[in-house]
């Protein structure tokens, strides 16, 4: 790949990026959309590779989810050059354990999963238990008498 | 609400966020500082900084550059608050005792 080309795709990428940043940041409480967005494009230019520029951007995405689930009611005065934190609602009250709830989804997943392999295991084993008997006796089949019958005319 | 409740939930990332602060408390650190120095994803790592700017342990404010001469744009930063300094010390003291907050 030439030279022209590597920029080239780095500034594709890097709008790629910026655009997930700010539609992730739209996604937010309106009253912190401008703020994140500006504070996460400035870590954006923080992050040198493209494989990390891309984690922060959809870490950002996820950042949006977590961020509207717990500050839907807050109100945050972000013009303020240093932020009052008067007069909106904390998230004490949502105590979801010592997980966060990226890690809480995760081991949600792994558990159903190691679920369904018990309950297959389990299942599988009762079946195959059922269909064969481990203590089958051996036995001498006697031979069974072939009559034949002869049509006629043949 | 008229008072802030300064309880916070303290998950492993919360406490990796604090301990970034606590090596130095009077230090402003940006988002991708934090990330640095406690290697959270950001996916993580920014709700924990409202979360804990929300409760009042953190104030945060824009970095006092002038993006066009800087050549970047101004950054968010972070720092503990009086608050937080002794909140956060309580919680990793009780983690010694054995005992959390």
């Amino acid at each position: 790949m030439s030279r022209r080309n590597e920029r080239w795709m780095e500034s594709e990428m890097d709008g790629v990026f910026k655009w997930l940043i700010h539609h992730a940041a739209l996604q937010a409480p309106e009253s912190l959309s401008s703020r994140l967005e500006e504070e996460w494009l400035a870590d954006l230019e923080c992050r040198y590779t493209a494989l990390s520029r891309l984690g922060l951007a959809l870490g950002c995405c996820w950042a949006t989810v977590v961020i509207v689930n717990e500050f839907s009611r807050v109100q945050v005065p972000a013009a303020s050059p240093v932020v009052a934190t008067k007069g909106y609602i904390t998230l004490a009250d949502r105590n979801f354990g010592y997980f966060s709830l990226r890690s809480g989804t995760l081991f949600l997943i792994l558990g159903l999963h190691a679920a369904l392999f018990c309950g297959l295991v389990t299942t599988l084993s009762l079946t195959s238990g059922l269909a064969t008997q481990s203590d089958l006796p051996n036995q001498v089949l006697n031979p069974v008498p072939i009559e034949v019958t002869v049509l006629p005319g043949r | 609400m008229g008072k802030k409740d300064t309880n916070v939930r303290m998950s492993l990332q919360t406490l990796r966020v604090l301990e970034a602060f606590l090596e130095n408390p009077t230090v402003q650190l940006s988002g991708a500082e934090v990330h640095h120095r406690s290697a959270i994803a950001s996916g993580t790592l920014y709700p924990i900084l409202l979360r804990l700017e929300s409760a009042g342990w953190f104030v945060s404010q824009w970095e006092s550059i002038d993006p066009s001469s800087a050549g970047r744009p101004r950054r968010r930063l972070y720092r503990l608050t009086s608050t937080g300094l002794t909140r956060a010390s309580e919680v990793f003291a009780s983690f010694n005792r054995g005992v959390l907050a």
